[in-house]
């Protein structure tokens, strides 16, 4: 009887008495009939599991969550295997699934890893960086409970397709979509907004969520726009309170935004000299505009854009500079090593920053800044001090995201390349070649060392000094800056 | 009461003006100055009384000689018995801490660098030398070959900017940098009042720097040569470098044309000086990055540049949203 004595049992499992004789053969009875109604089951609990939680949960629910469900499957078949009477099967599974998921990790190993194994073969799944929130089966937002507003449909697409990228802007986006639906919100009878806003919000996110993994600014304006519905007071009218509300996110964007931006713009732009070669990665809005105002203001320098495949993002950023008369060279970032020599002062974005100092940023930013750091360049991060995150990352391979493989008949934007006879073919075709899969990580960590200063609103901060804003501003606000 | 606050921002530009070679520090000082008469002031009053206020300004003023006594009795638990240590230029603290150990009864000897071209060197080992503690004083250049000897580093500052590295007399960054090399712990003595919410990038960006610094002189080029040298308005790493080998014959005939030193400008008993117009080009500080510091020595406590830094950060976000 090797399913249930495997599992180290702590009082609380359902005692299997009658199946002790009958184990082997009922184990693999079970895996054979039980095979296919185990993995819809697995797959269900996966997407609802990873629809609903945070992308760093999402790593870890698809696990528990098909081990609970094996577990409630092996005690509910063997019971009823055994004594045969279908009124305590029907009983059992639902007593054995909730003391199953109590004891959530005792489960049939064996079981799970066959059945992983045949799960990733199905979908030609990537080999690796499963933790990665790849593609989802069932489209987006596949089994979210709750009805979703058009305005965040339309935003979930748009993250989808990648037609809104870069932090900043899915936050502003993001935030502006929750002004829409709170404005459209009507508080439904004997339920007060403070308590029933938050409830219909969770949704809405949960579905940004599953079009793309939960930018960290995002999650923190989220995090304290949760916060300002629950202190709304239960007397105010409703209109008065989701006015103060949309009032709330435009105060946000405009304070940790756009007026951060002006601050960032003001000193970086002191540390740009006359004669200087600035070298920038991708596209970074904040850099962006740091650049275009010091270049407006007066200050005479060059910029060498360093870009890389496949979101080729630093094209949007040259061709804004070379619009303003900025002296460009556009590079890829295979040709760093040979331009650093060069270079005066590197200015690089980021989509967060850990507590630790490390940011976490476009993929190759690391790279960059490592070269940087090699040949004594100083290394400028710029970021707003909302994209703080108390996480503490050591590599770029716990948490990533993928891009997402475009689909050739409904996306425009196909990585091709030719042939030697100068035939285009599309690179990321999986039924070209079914042992080639691409992978494309969109970001990676840049360890608090390779980098020199981080250009904040709050002023010039060594990575190592970072933390200590974030303990300041919960003492002044009351509240938690970011998980 | 904003009349005050603008006849002392008055006072401390005229006193930066006067004093060029420390503006640093005095630009630090004058901060803190600045940042403890605006505490003082009672927010809704038209006017303040001054006089009840004086105390505790005078009082302020003198707890920076204490400071220095502060600092010295951390210093002394870092001293053991038959300590070689190497100091750079001249530094209150510094020698202050030094005699208190001795008072204490410490064996310590000193190696003091000469610290050219102000020589600030000397007065240190006049100083040691008078209270009876031995001290040697070594060429700058010779720092790598004492280095061995010495069982740590110990310097004053200048200032000490945000990202907890510090402005010290020129001199001070290579000799952290051998320290480092030798695994000797780099020790820096600086008053709270030396803080400063600097944050240079590099050597070439403290504002110290300017385009005359480490410049090279305009000579009438042999033709060759011309097409080779770096434009005043090509962009470039903002300090000029040879990039070609052409160049190099352009130096050696510049050397020829000029006279060799003048040895008749010596004032000390070293008979070779740069001249004046050589001596003008080189900086009077330069910036140590934390990652060459080991400990600072405080008033507020012995912190690492880290801590010095998160200190620093704190701060200034507290005194900006009082």
């Amino acid at each position: 009887m090797t399913s249930v004595e495997s599992v180290p049992s702590t009082s609380t499992q359902v005692p299997a008495v009658g199946a002790a004789p009958d184990g082997p053969p009922q184990r693999k009875q079970l895996t054979k009939a039980e095979r296919r109604e185990l993995q819809e089951k697995q797959r269900a609990a996966k997407a609802a599991a990873t629809a609903a939680g945070a992308p760093a949960k999402a790593g870890n629910a698809p696990k528990p969550a098909p081990k609970p469900s094996q577990g409630q499957n092996t005690k509910a078949s063997t019971p009823a295997g055994a004594s045969g009477s279908t009124a305590t099967a029907s009983n059992a599974p639902a007593t054995a699934a909730k003391k199953a998921a109590k004891s959530g990790k005792e489960v049939d190993t064996q079981l799970v890893d066959k059945t992983a194994d045949l799960e990733a073969q199905r979908r030609h799944q990537t080999r690796i960086f499963t933790h990665f929130v790849g593609k989802k089966e069932g489209g987006l937002g596949a089994g979210i409970k709750g009805e979703i507003h058009p305005a965040i449909i339309r935003l979930g697409r748009q993250f989808a397709d990648m037609k809104i990228v870069g932090a900043n802007a899915r936050c502003i986006a993001a935030l502006v979509a929750f002004k829409t639906i709170i404005q459209d919100y009507i508080t439904p009878q004997n339920l007060t907004l403070a308590r029933d806003l938050t409830q219909y919000i969770s949704p809405q996110i949960s579905y940004l969520v599953s079009a793309r993994p939960m930018a960290v600014g995002m999650g923190n304006s989220i995090r304290e726009l949760k916060y300002h519905i629950s202190v709304v007071s239960i007397d105010m009218p409703e209109q008065d309170a989701k006015d103060h509300l949309c009032e709330q996110i435009d105060t946000y964007i405009s304070h940790r935004i756009v007026l951060a931006d002006s601050v960032i713009e003001e000193y970086a732009m002191a540390k740009i000299q006359n004669g200087a070669v600035i070298m920038t990665y991708a596209r970074s809005s904040v850099v962006e505009r740091v650049l275009i105002a010091a270049w407006t203001r007066g200050k005479r320098f060059s910029v060498k854009v360093v870009d890389s495949r496949p979101m080729l993002e630093g094209k949007n950023m040259l061709a804004q500079f070379v619009k303003v008369g900025i002296p460009c060279t556009y590079l890829l970032i295979n040709g760093v090593g040979s331009v650093i020599a060069e270079v005066s002062m590197v200015f690089l974005g980021a989509h967060a920053i850990n507590s630790n100092g490390s940011v976490y940023s476009r993929a190759g930013t690391a790279l960059v800044a490592m070269l940087a750091k090699e040949h004594s360049v100083p290394v400028l991060v710029l970021s707003e001090t909302y994209k703080y995150s108390n996480n503490i990352q050591l590599d770029s391979f716990t948490k990533n995201e993928l891009a997402p493989i475009p689909d050739p008949r409904t996306s425009s934007r196909r990585i091709t390349t030719r042939d030697r006879l100068g035939n285009e073919t599309d690179v990321d075709d999986e039924t070209r070649n079914p042992n080639l899969q691409s992978i494309n990580p969109l970001y990676d960590l840049t360890p608090h060392t390779h980098i020199t200063v981080l250009v904040t609103e709050v002023g010039l901060i060594p990575p190592s000094a970072i933390s200590t804003l974030a303990g300041l501003r919960d003492k002044d606000k009351g509240m938690q800056l970011s998980v | 009461m904003f009349e005050l606050m603008e006849a002392v921002k008055d006072a401390a530009t005229k006193l930066k003006r006067h004093y060029s070679h420390n503006s640093v520090s005095l630009s630090a000082g004058c901060d803190v100055f600045y940042q403890f008469i605006s505490s003082l002031r009672d927010f809704g009053q038209a006017s303040i009384q001054l006089d009840p206020k004086l105390p505790a300004v005078r009082e302020y003023a003198q707890n920076t000689k204490q400071v220095k006594d502060t600092i010295a009795d951390n210093v002394d638990a870092f001293i053991k018995d038959d300590s070689v240590i190497l100091t750079h230029g001249y530094s209150r603290v510094v020698v202050n801490a030094f005699l208190l150990s001795h008072r204490k009864g410490r064996r310590i000897s000193v190696y003091v660098t000469e610290t050219r071209p102000r020589g600030l060197g000397m007065r240190t080992h006049e100083l040691l030398t008078k209270a009876g503690i031995p001290c040697t004083i070594i060429l700058d250049s010779a720092v790598a070959y004492a280095m061995d000897k010495v069982d740590m580093i110990m310097v004053g500052c200048e200032a000490v900017v945000e990202s907890g590295g510090i402005v010290n007399a020129v001199g001070s960054c290579q000799m952290a940098m051998i320290a480092k090399a030798f695994n000797k712990p780099v020790h820096v003595l600086a008053e709270s009042y030396k803080w400063t919410r600097l944050f240079p990038l590099s050597q070439y960006d403290l504002p110290t720097h300017n385009d005359h610094i480490l410049s090279f002189d305009l000579v009438s080029t042999p033709p060759t040569s011309g097409s080779n040298s770096p434009l005043p308005g090509t962009p470039r790493r903002h300090h000029p470098v040879l990039r070609t080998t052409d160049s190099i014959p352009n130096l050696l005939f510049a050397a020829q044309r000029h006279p060799p030193l003048d040895t008749t400008m010596s004032t000390n008993s070293m008979s070779n000086v740069m001249p004046v117009g050589q001596a003008g080009r080189n900086p009077e500080v330069d910036y140590t990055p934390p990652e060459y510091i080991t400990l600072l020595f405080t008033d507020a406590g012995i912190l690492t540049p880290e801590g010095i830094s998160s200190y620093l950060v704190t701060m200034s976000l507290r005194s900006e949203s009082s």
